[in-house]
């Protein structure tokens, strides 16, 4: 019930951050446990012979790599059985293309990973797929596979709510927190803001509310969900000062996973189901559903 | 080896805010230290009985818990260390940064007590006899005899303490302050690529860091054993 | 210059310096004191003799107050000895100690050992306070060593160095707790031959020890300590040749057959 409530109010504020006024909030619908995906028939010679889709698909197990502290993109409570969130939606789709129940938990395990072991989990195959809010970069696809984005969201600012604060420019010499080891700590030491890691955004949270730290920083989407649960204390305020595109990640061993994450993507994007996903978590009732943001090339084979 | 280079300028700085943790703490918790064991073996009952309570609480908890309380309990009871605001070129010494050190000053004086108590046990009772013999008052017994003697029993714990006070600093890199081991965070999460050096080149900082408080610790045990 | 002590200390000799009076002491419900009254005058060199567990130690240590007593008085020149605290430590300068076990502090050099009365409690210069340490040593035979750490000397020489420590305070009265017990045979005459010429030259001592040579060479009297209680005091000469009590007797025996 918290996570539904948190991602009524997440979608409330996020209406009225894209409205541009802050002060007011309107009623937030109700919403169900995220979208109800169906697994696909896998017809013979859908995914080629040897590809590792036709590996997964015969095996009927997949494991995602996911979130767990992220409301509105990946954020699991205790009682939930399946982690709830944006990133968690885009991963049923593709796990239902493979023809495999995105619902099955006996099927389809939804481990946590944290920024640290994306890439190992990876690397070792512990995962087969990795969608946890991850932002590709080139370094990042040095070491292992991205695609995508199927998101793109940026950097803000979440101050008091009787903070004068406006933008990172106004944060010059002050503290900000952030996650330890997160880019978003390194773009306020860039900006001039003296970074304090924290263990999680909860307690940068904390340090914003008890008057520790100045302000604290990280996706806009992650920070909408926090003034949500701090209403009428915290405030998301400023441009986007930087831009993450978030992706999927994969085993540079299997390359021809992206080629078919792509396929799932466009296809998502085409028949709605993108902006269905998008819609049950992020977006909600009154928000405005973006347009889906344009792929990259799947590098050649 | 690139990352690390190309990023030497901000591991520089956060290996200054590791040894600066480490300096204040090291030097505050000796100081303490040195107080509550005087306590400990003082002639006031009141404060032998708080000392041995602090020593008892304190160093039953563990280091994080004491760090986080005055992180986050701290700020609820008005405790934010608001006035500290020190800044030296790029380095910045502020209220996180303040609480943080408490933690480590308030933690690592109990060990510090400890081993200096530990100390002053070894040294023999004739000693502060014959010291009181001579007309020396307690505190001249205590300054000129027995703990210059203490000192020199309690050297190796005391070193084992300084060691783990500086790895203990990076409890901090999760509580707001940019030392290492956040900066290693940083680093691994920016350049996947090139984990391993990275893991390697913090990994070697610290072992030779180490390895200089040890020397340190050895130069002085050799100057002060005595024939 | 005061380092001429045999002048200073022989001066009022035959005055009460150090008198005992209905002193009593108790551990737990041991009495290892009983009714002392002793008085020892200026000058006078007294041995405390007496089997092990006599109370002759506890009562040399009382006398600087290392044991605190439970009854009876002691003065010291006249005043009782303080309680805890500046005043006691000032006591304690005039009277000097000498311990079984030598105590030399470890971490100091053996001039340091000695420079550390005069220089911290009687506030001396340290060119001064070093001249008169090395006088001291020389007269105690160490003077080639001063440089040299307590664990580096024999327990001869040590003690010798203990001895000239307690000499630099310029004390009124010494104490010999044992002073040769710790020591191997070969070493005890060196530290007894600075115990003989400091006595001939008229510093007040009071002396524990089972040296019987040296109380009946050196010593002005006797006092023979059983069970707590001074059960005998006489002359050296005739506590030796003719001891009244069964006690001193028995004592006597024992030890003068080996």
């Amino acid at each position: 019930m918290r996570t539904m409530k948190l991602r009524a109010a997440a979608a409330t504020v996020l209406l009225t951050a894209l409205s541009g006024t802050l002060a007011a909030c309107g009623d937030a619908g109700s919403e169900g446990e995220g979208v109800d995906v169906q697994a696909e028939e896998v017809e013979d010679g859908k995914f080629e012979e040897g590809s590792r889709m036709a590996e997964l698909a015969e095996a009927g197990s997949i494991t995602i790599g996911v979130k767990y502290d992220q409301p509105g993109l990946g954020f699991k409570s205790a009682t939930d059985d399946i982690p709830t969130g944006f990133d968690v939606e885009i991963a049923k789709l593709l796990v239902a293309d493979l023809g495999i129940d995105p619902s099955d938990t006996s099927a389809v395990t939804y481990e946590e990973t944290i920024s640290d072991n994306r890439e190992p989990y990876l690397e070792a195959g512990r995962v087969d797929l990795v969608l946890a809010s991850y932002s590709i970069t080139d370094d990042r696809r040095q070491v292992v596979g991205q695609t995508g984005p199927y998101f793109i969201t940026g950097q803000q600012i979440l101050v008091g709510a009787d903070s004068d604060v406006e933008s990172i420019d106004d944060l010059v010499g002050e503290t900000v927190c952030s996650v330890s080891g997160s880019t978003s700590l390194q773009n306020v030491e860039d900006a001039g803001a003296v970074g304090a890691p924290a263990d999680t955004y909860s307690q940068c949270a904390e340090d914003v509310l008890n008057g520790t730290v100045e302000a604290m920083t990280t996706d806009g989407s992650i920070l909408l969900g926090l003034a949500a649960q701090n209403e009428g204390e915290l405030k998301v305020v400023g441009p986007e000062f930087s831009e993450e595109r978030i992706g999927v990640g994969y085993s540079q061993d299997y390359p021809e996973m992206c080629e078919w994450i792509n396929g799932v993507l466009t296809e998502a994007y085409e028949d709605g189901s993108w902006a269905e996903a998008f819609e049950a978590t992020l977006g909600g009732d009154d928000v405005e559903t973006p347009e889906p943001p344009a792929l990259d090339e799947c590098p050649a084979a | 080896m690139n990352v690390v280079l190309d990023n030497a300028g901000d591991i520089a700085l956060a290996f200054i805010y590791t040894l600066s943790l480490f300096v204040v703490a090291g030097v505050l918790s000796l100081i303490f230290g040195a107080l509550l064991a005087a306590a400990r073996v003082g002639p006031v009952a009141v404060l032998r009985k708080a000392a041995a309570v602090y020593v008892m609480l304190i160093r039953n908890t563990p280091l994080l818990i004491v760090i986080i309380f005055f992180r986050f309990a701290g700020p609820k009871i008005g405790l934010t260390f608001g006035f500290v605001d020190i800044r030296v070129a790029d380095i910045r010494l502020n209220n996180l940064y303040a609480a943080c050190a408490v933690g480590l000053i308030v933690y690592t004086s109990s060990f510090v007590c400890e081993a200096l108590r530990s100390g002053i046990n070894a040294v023999p009772l004739g000693q502060a006899e014959a010291a009181r013999a001579i007309g020396l008052p307690f505190g001249g017994v205590m300054s000129q005899v027995i703990m210059p003697q203490a000192m020199r029993h309690a050297l190796p714990p005391l070193a084992s303490v300084q060691i783990a006070l500086l790895k203990n600093t990076t409890v901090c890199g999760a509580l707001g302050v940019f030392e290492a081991f956040a900066r290693m965070r940083g680093l691994t999460n920016d350049f996947a690529s090139a984990r391993t050096e990275i893991f390697l080149a913090f990994a070697l900082i610290f072992v030779v860091l180490v390895e200089v408080l040890s020397f340190v610790a050895y130069r002085l045990e050799r100057r002060w054993r005595i024939a | 210059m005061s380092a001429a002590p045999e002048e200073d200390i022989s001066a009022g000799r035959g005055e009460p310096l150090v008198v005992l009076e209905g002193v009593n002491k108790w551990f737990g419900d041991l009495h290892v004191l009983q009714d002392i009254n002793v008085t020892v005058n200026r000058g006078e060199v007294v041995v405390v003799i007496g089997p092990s567990g006599s109370g002759k130690s506890t009562l040399c240590r009382a006398i600087n107050r290392l044991e605190t007593i439970d009854r009876g008085a002691i003065t010291l020149d006249g005043k009782p000895l303080p309680q805890e605290g500046k005043e006691l430590a000032n006591l304690r300068a005039e009277v000097g100690m000498v311990f079984q076990s030598f105590n030399l502090f470890a971490h100091k050099t053996i001039r340091e050992n000695v420079t550390l009365g005069p220089i911290k409690v009687r506030k001396m210069s340290k060119a001064k306070a070093d001249a008169k340490a090395a006088e001291l040593l020389d007269r105690v035979g160490i003077g080639h060593q001063a440089d040299k750490y307590p664990a580096q000397l024999s327990g001869g020489q040590q003690q010798r160095v203990a001895i000239a420590r307690a000499l630099a305070m310029e004390p009124k009265v010494m104490l010999f707790d044992e002073p040769t017990s710790a020591l191997d045979p070969e070493m005890i005459k060196e530290v007894l031959d600075v115990m003989v010429d400091l006595a001939e030259q008229g510093m007040t001592m009071i002396v524990v020890t089972h040296e019987m040579g040296f109380a009946r060479t050196a010593a002005d009297r006797v006092l023979f300590m059983a069970d707590g209680a001074v059960v005998e005091e006489n002359t050296p000469e005739e506590f030796f040749t003719n001891p009244q009590s069964e006690r001193a007797k028995d004592f006597l025996g024992k030890i003068l057959k080996h």
